[in-house]
Parts: structure tokens; C-alpha cells; sequence
């Protein structure tokens, strides 16, 4: 089996804690919350601290950050409407741009592994997509209204430019660039959870992804391709995703967050019941009908429920969560 | 599909809201008196009874929200199609031909239906149905006769007089800044799309206004001459005007108060409905619009007898969405620098959809426009004025993808037909259009005599002008979403 230990406790907001991102070379933490702050925490002794509070950039709860993967910025997405992009040219953090043009609170943030796009979205059902045109110029690039309610997640695939969002409609839209005349298009819909999907991991091959609902259910998703050999139909365009393996039974409560490891493949959720799990494909397990074990549940992993969970992307055994109970814990997992 | 556009679309912002159950605009009902004790019943058919002490009953009123409420509120906007649609729909439209009929098989005072027709749902529905484009119009104008309009009209007047006053306002704006160093009037931007003016009131209020063109569109326009010349001139008929239209948002234009004439106590526009509407209807009737004879357009505002007209419908040079950036570009050229501008060359910029135009000379630009249409480039061209970028004089701005000719209320692309493909045969049946210039035309010099009292009267701000209100962004506890 295996073992999920606490490493470390960080409680410094005050206040539900929304969101945690790691840094791409994973050496640094960044984390936001209902106090309207974003830190950053970095180790030190072998111990994480918190080294840098920005306060100025919100006037509303702050519901996620997100680093940029060159590392060199942080996104953080706001109730306020607004988006924030914070960098240190200046040798300190500053917010030198901030997206307007979502009419209510801002939901999620993402940037494009290319570096040239960032993704939000936001309660008012649309998700925005923005070019990186210039230094600290974000241009709107697309406007999508697919999905007909509150859009909770947006997710970029892990090496092409396309983009994952999860919405309060039951669906997962997925969305590529029309480069006819540069507009975004949905070349997929992903339909099954019976309620709200929360959030949305992709698997690193980037053919495969894994959605949490508040249906109390994971499901694996798989893309099909035009002329596949399993003989999967695609009716209209290039490609169509396929619910392969629906994980229930195991959550009580709405699963809010749910992480892909990209280096060990491990899926770690955050779950309304306040506890951590951690699910493992088992061996020999088909890839049109793949099966999944719990292998790790962490009961009161949190005293309230886990809003996120996130792999640390160069320390593989380290996962952090977030809580409503104020707490940022760091964990080590080990196989036993 | 909405046949909105993609702004309005967005705008609709509340999660669950529609006007029955969750409006928060409080709405005043005119009360006799308040009696206490009384007791309010609710009827098997859904209405309210109030029962007073002494036994009297009465009705309570229902509280109705009108369209202009809701364009007066920052609370929701198109889910108020419901509201919308019961105002201005083919029903209402039916309604009144029908009524109008019996008035007038009674011998009773009938009004005078006027329909008019703008180019981009001819084109639209010429398309669809494979017809020519005088030819579906003067099909069209046999369809609405037998409907019971009196009179179909050719909307392109309009756009006439749209061009020339936002030429001249463009070029009224531009001496105002380099003369006299005033504020807040570049870029001008388009006021022709309802979509966009809209969504300009709502969400940013006194920011952007000042910037919008104070021209009227050519449907208000239309609105203005059918009602007030051609009304006048007839002894103040009462008139029901009718424009056919290529989306959902010029209805809420035609329900603006400021489109309402006290002196007709009317609407200048009573009832737009779209191509999308007259498909259905034309679907609902069976009616096979090819088989309908040919019918001539009138021309009310020439005030002479026998003065119709088959069909010849031209084209504005430049966008199919009114050729605005074209000619404010090439009159602002002439009149501001003395040169003579043949041929536009835009380019694009980020997308075909945000294209530019300069014009330079000895390596100083002297005019910078732009054509921006769909919301994404809105908002692009909104950020960069709000943080002081915008480098441009003018900006003809238009809600939809690809503008007018790609209207939300265009009939849809047929079964295997990609709306890209759509919307580029109507670009390309528009510009297989005789060209129109809208200051060689006589009847519109005449009218500005005639009708408006000369260039730059006062009757022609009264008339061809409007305005902008900033809408206050409500912070009702009732609005408070957690």
C-alpha cells in the first residue's frame, strides 16, 4: 500500500484558503484565499516559509493563481472580476497588468504550456482566452459562450494549445484555435457527470483527462482521433472524447479538485468530506476500459473541506492542499 | 441560437434570472388606496383578488416589466427575450396587420403600414431562396402587401443620411480637438450597431459614450422620415412602421425612449423583425416566395403620386455593415487634408476581424481607422482607449463577427454549410451591388431642403441625433449574488 504523511502546516491566511500553484521548477509556492492575499513560500532549512504577501492587487476574494511556465509570472483570478499578472522585473512582485472584461467573479486562471495564451473564465459563463502580445499586453482573443452556466475550471492541455474548461452545466468543454482566421472554436463536449464538474486534470500524454464533480464522482476521459482502431465513431470534426472509467463509491461529499501527476501518474483529490485520496490506474489495466484503486485516504486530512490539491511538478512524493479551515498542508507519499 | 449578438449575449449575466422570477427592477404600480385588513386571494386562473373589509374586490394589477425597463436596468438584459419577443414578434406583427384589415373593411380610421427593408436580410433571405436581389425584393414587397403593409420602402435613404452626418460629425470632431483642444471626442466610434451602444451604456458607462458617434442608425433614421416627414405631410396619419432587420438588437434600439415622439405618441419604429422571423413565418404560411409576383417600392417621401419604383438595390462602398470607416475615411481625407482617396487598403491585425487604415503623408500619419467587429475585438478596442492606447480617429464597430451581413438573426447556414461560407456569399452578393453615393443622390439633397431645413440645421440634430445614457450600475441588496 501506501502513505500520504504531513511534511508541513502552513497557517498564515486568515480565512478559507481557495487555491495553491507550484512553481515550474517547484521550488516555490504560491497561494491565495478569502483574505484577499496571495504568498509565496519558498524553502528554507528544509522548511517552508512564507516570503513574500501581496496584498494590493484585489479588492475581492482571490479564487486562484496560477505560474506562468517560464516561471517569470503569476496569474491570480479574482471575485473582483479582474485578473492579475504580478512579475519581478523590478526585483520586487508587481501587478503589472491586470484583464478586465468579465462581468462577475473570475473563476479560474491558466496559462498555455506555450507560453502564448492564458485562459479564464468566470461566472458569467464565458471563458476568455488572451494572447501574450507584448510586454504586459494581453490581448482578448476569444470570447467563449458554450457553456450555458457558471464555468469553474479552465485546464490547458500539457503541450498543445488547446484548453479544458468545467462548468456548473455538467459538461467539459474542450477548445482548439480555428487558424482559418484565428477565432477558438469547441471541438469537443464531454457529457456524463450528473452534476457540477469542479475541476479538470490532464493525464501528461495529453490524450487522456480526469474530471471531479459534485456528483461525488471521478471519471477518465479518452480522446479518439478520426479513423481510431478501436473503431470509436467521430462524427463531426477531427476527434471525440469518450468517457472510459467512472471512479465512484469512494467520495462522500462534492470532490472540488482533482490533480494528475505528471511524473508519477498518481491522481490526488480534494473532497468536501475533508479528506485527501489518492487513486493509482492499477497494472495491465486497459486502455478503452481502465480501472483505478484508492490507495491512499487521508480521513480529516483537513478539519473543513479540501478545495485543491496540486502535485509538485520536480519533487514528485511532495502534494499540497488547501482548505476552508485556513491551512495549507505539504504531504509526503510514499509506497510502502 | 439567440438572434442576438454575441455581446448582448454575454451581458445576460445572472445565472438563473429570468424576468418572472428573480428581476429586481422595482416597478411603481398605480394604487387607489391602501385599506388595511384586506385579504388577497389567489384565483384558479393565477390572478390576485383582493378582498377589503367591507366586501368590495378588486384585481390587483400584475406587474408587467416592459422592454424599456429592462434597457433602463443594469440588471439582466436578454433574458428579457421573453419580454422582448411578445413586443416586437411576427405575432404582433399579424396582430396589427390583421386589426388594421378590419378597420379598414369597417370603414373606420385603418393606419398606414409601412414596412421598410434593409439590405443585409434581403441579401439574406435572397440567398437562401436562391432569388436575385431585386428580384427578392420585389417579392418581398408583394409578401408584406398581401400581409396588409401599404407601403414597402428601400431602408438605403437612410443610410444615406446615416454616412453623410457621421462624416460630417467625424469631421465637426476632429477640427474640435486639433482647433480648439477638446476632450473625449477621438476616436469616434460607430453608433450604428444597437449591440454594441448597448453594451457601451451598460458596462462602461461615461467612459466610452462621449466617444459614440451621436449620428442615428439608419433604422432610426427610416423611424424619423416615415413618422415625422411622411406622417406630417399626410395630416398626421397614424402610422405603423415595421423594419425588416438582421438581428434581435435592433428591437431593443427601436424600444429606446429616446425614439419615442411625443408629438405622434408613438415609437419611430413600432416592430422590427429579422430575417430568421420572416423564414418562419413565410415556413408557417406555406408560402412559396418565388411563386409571389413582383411588386414596386414606394417612395412616401417624394410627397407625388406614381412614384413607385421596381427594386434596384445598390451597395455603400466599403463594409457590409454600412461602408462607415470607407466613407468617413475618404470625406475626412478631402476635407481635413485635400486628398483624394481612391481605394482603401486595409490590413489586418490580429484577426481579419480588426483591420486598420492610415493615411500618410511625407511619413506623418495623419488619419488612423479601423474596422472592429465581434466582441473580443470590442473588448481589445475598450482596453486600449481605457488605458489610453488607442492610436485611432475613428472606429467602426460592430457587435457580430464579420458585421451586418453576419447579423444574429440572419436565416442559418443550410445543413453542411459552414456560416464562414455563408457570410462570405453575401460579402460577395453585396459587392456584386451597383455602387451608391450617398452625396450625389438627389432626393436626399432635396429632403435636407425640403425636410430638415439645410445642412447642420437644428432639425437635423433634433432628427438625425440622439444620445447615450450611462446606466448606473444598480447595488440593490437584492443583487447581491454570494
Amino acid at each position: 500500500m501506501a502513505k500520504l504523511e504531513t511534511v508541513q502546516t502552513l497557517s498564515k491566511h486568515t480565512g478559507r484558503v481557495w487555491n495553491v500553484s507550484w512553481h515550474s521548477k517547484g521550488h516555490t509556492l504560491a497561494s491565495c484565499g478569502e483574505d484577499k492575499t496571495i504568498r509565496i513560500w519558498c524553502q528554507e532549512n528544509s522548511k517552508w516559509v512564507n516570503k513574500v504577501i501581496l496584498t494590493d492587487g484585489h479588492k475581492r476574494t482571490i479564487r486562484e493563481v496560477a505560474w506562468s511556465p517560464c516561471g517569470n509570472y503569476l496569474a491570480s483570478a479574482s471575485f473582483d472580476t479582474t485578473i492579475c499578472i504580478w512579475d519581478k522585473k523590478s526585483g520586487e512582485f508587481e501587478c503589472n497588468a491586470t484583464l478586465e472584461g468579465h462581468e462577475n467573479e473570475v473563476k479560474s486562471v491558466a496559462w498555455a504550456k506555450s507560453g502564448k495564451f492564458l485562459a479564464t473564465c468566470s461566472r458569467d459563463k464565458s471563458v476568455w482566452i488572451w494572447e501574450i502580445a507584448d510586454e504586459d499586453e494581453y490581448d482578448c482573443a476569444a470570447v467563449l459562450n458554450a457553456h450555458t452556466q457558471d464555468v469553474k475550471k479552465v485546464a490547458w492541455h500539457p503541450s498543445d494549445d488547446v484548453l479544458a474548461s468545467a462548468s456548473y452545466d455538467n459538461m467539459i468543454k474542450l477548445f482548439r484555435e480555428d487558424p482559418s482566421d484565428s477565432d477558438w472554436i469547441c471541438v469537443a463536449t464531454l457529457e456524463g457527470h450528473l452534476s457540477t464538474v469542479w475541476g479538470v486534470s490532464w493525464h501528461k500524454d495529453g490524450q487522456r483527462l480526469v474530471s471531479c464533480s459534485d456528483d461525488t464522482t471521478l471519471k477518465i476521459w479518452k480522446q479518439y482521433l478520426k479513423d481510431n482502431n478501436e473503431g470509436v465513431a467521430v462524427i463531426d470534426g477531427q476527434e471525440t472524447w469518450k468517457c472510459v472509467c467512472t471512479i465512484s463509491g469512494y467520495h462522500n461529499r462534492t470532490i472540488y479538485d482533482v490533480c494528475w501527476s505528471h511524473t508519477t501518474d498518481l491522481i490526488a483529490t480534494a473532497c468536501g468530506d475533508d479528506t485527501v485520496r489518492i487513486f493509482k490506474e492499477d497494472d495491465c489495466s486497459d486502455d478503452n476500459a481502465p480501472t483505478f484503486s484508492q490507495i491512499v485516504c487521508v480521513d480529516r486530512a483537513h478539519s473543513q473541506d479540501v478545495n485543491c490539491v496540486s502535485w509538485n511538478p520536480s519533487l514528485p512524493e511532495i502534494l499540497a492542499s488547501a482548505s476552508d479551515d485556513g491551512e495549507i498542508k505539504l504531504w509526503k507519499f510514499t509506497e510502502l | 441560437m439567440s438572434g442576438f449578438s454575441g455581446v448582448l449575449q454575454l451581458t445576460d449575466l445572472d445565472d438563473f434570472i429570468t424576468p418572472s422570477q428573480e428581476c429586481i427592477k422595482p416597478v411603481q404600480i398605480a394604487k387607489s388606496k391602501s385599506g388595511t385588513g384586506a385579504k388577497i386571494t389567489i384565483q384558479d386562473d393565477g390572478s390576485y383578488l383582493q378582498t377589503d373589509r367591507d366586501g368590495s374586490t378588486q384585481k390587483l394589477q400584475k406587474v408587467e416589466i416592459s422592454l424599456s425597463d429592462c434597457l433602463a436596468c443594469s440588471g439582466c438584459i436578454t433574458s428579457a427575450e421573453s419580454v422582448l419577443v411578445t413586443q416586437q414578434s411576427q405575432e404582433e406583427i399579424l396582430r396589427v396587420f390583421e386589426e388594421n384589415k378590419q378597420l379598414k373593411a369597417s370603414g373606420a380610421d385603418a393606419k398606414l403600414i409601412v414596412v421598410s427593408l434593409s439590405i443585409q436580410p434581403i441579401l439574406s433571405i435572397a440567398n437562401h431562396y436562391d432569388l436575385s436581389v431585386n428580384e427578392c425584393a420585389a417579392k418581398l414587397i408583394t409578401y408584406f402587401k398581401n400581409l396588409g403593409a401599404d407601403m414597402v420602402v428601400d431602408m438605403t435613404i437612410a443610410e444615406d443620411f446615416a454616412l453623410l452626418e457621421s462624416q460630417r460629425e467625424f469631421v465637426r470632431r476632429f477640427r474640435s480637438t486639433e482647433i480648439d483642444g477638446v476632450k473625449n471626442v477621438l476616436p469616434m466610434l460607430a453608433s450604428s450597431c444597437p449591440g454594441w451602444v448597448c453594451y457601451a451604456e451598460k458596462t462602461h458607462g461615461s467612459y466610452i459614450l462621449p466617444y459614440i458617434s451621436v449620428t442615428k442608425s439608419p433604422q432610426q433614421i427610416m423611424g424619423s422620415l416615415i413618422k415625422q416627414w411622411v406622417g406630417g405631410n399626410l395630416g398626421g396619419r397614424s402610422i405603423y412602421h415595421v423594419t425588416l432587420m438582421p438581428c434581435y438588437d435592433k428591437k431593443l434600439e427601436a424600444a429606446r425612449e429616446d425614439f419615442f415622439s411625443q408629438e405622434t405618441q408613438s415609437r419611430d419604429v413600432d416592430c422590427v423583425i429579422t430575417a430568421i422571423e420572416l423564414q418562419q413565418m413565410l415556413a408557417k404560411e406555406d408560402c412559396n416566395l418565388e411563386s409571389l409576383e413582383k411588386s414596386n417600392f414606394s417612395q412616401p417621401w417624394l410627397l407625388k403620386e406614381n412614384t413607385d419604383v421596381s427594386p434596384c438595390l445598390s451597395k455603400h462602398v466599403g463594409s457590409g455593415s454600412g461602408g462607415y470607416c470607407d466613407h468617413i475615411f475618404k470625406y475626412a481625407a478631402k476635407e481635413l487634408f485635400g486628398e483624394e482617396v481612391e481605394n482603401l487598403e486595409y490590413h489586418n491585425l490580429r484577426n481579419p476581424d480588426f483591420r486598420e487604415v492610415i493615411l500618410e503623408k511625407e511619413g506623418k500619419i495623419l488619419l488612423r481607422f479601423a474596422i472592429a467587429n465581434g466582441f473580443r475585438n470590442i473588448q481589445n478596442l475598450v482596453q486600449k482607449l481605457k488605458r489610453g492606447k488607442s492610436q485611432y480617429h475613428y472606429v467602426e464597430v460592430m457587435a457580430c463577427p464579420s458585421g451586418c451581413l453576419n447579423g444574429g438573426a440572419q436565416i442559418r447556414p443550410r445543413e453542411g454549410t459552414v456560416l464562414k461560407e455563408l457570410t462570405l456569399e453575401l460579402e460577395n452578393l453585396y459587392s456584386s451591388l451597383p455602387v451608391k453615393t450617398p452625396e450625389e443622390d438627389k432626393v436626399v439633397k432635396e429632403l435636407y431642403e425640403g425636410w430638415l431645413g439645410g445642412l447642420e440645421s437644428d432639425k437635423c440634430t433634433a432628427l438625425l441625433h440622439t444620445q447615450y445614457h450611462a446606466v448606473e450600475k444598480t447595488t440593490n441588496a437584492l443583487n447581491i449574488k454570494w
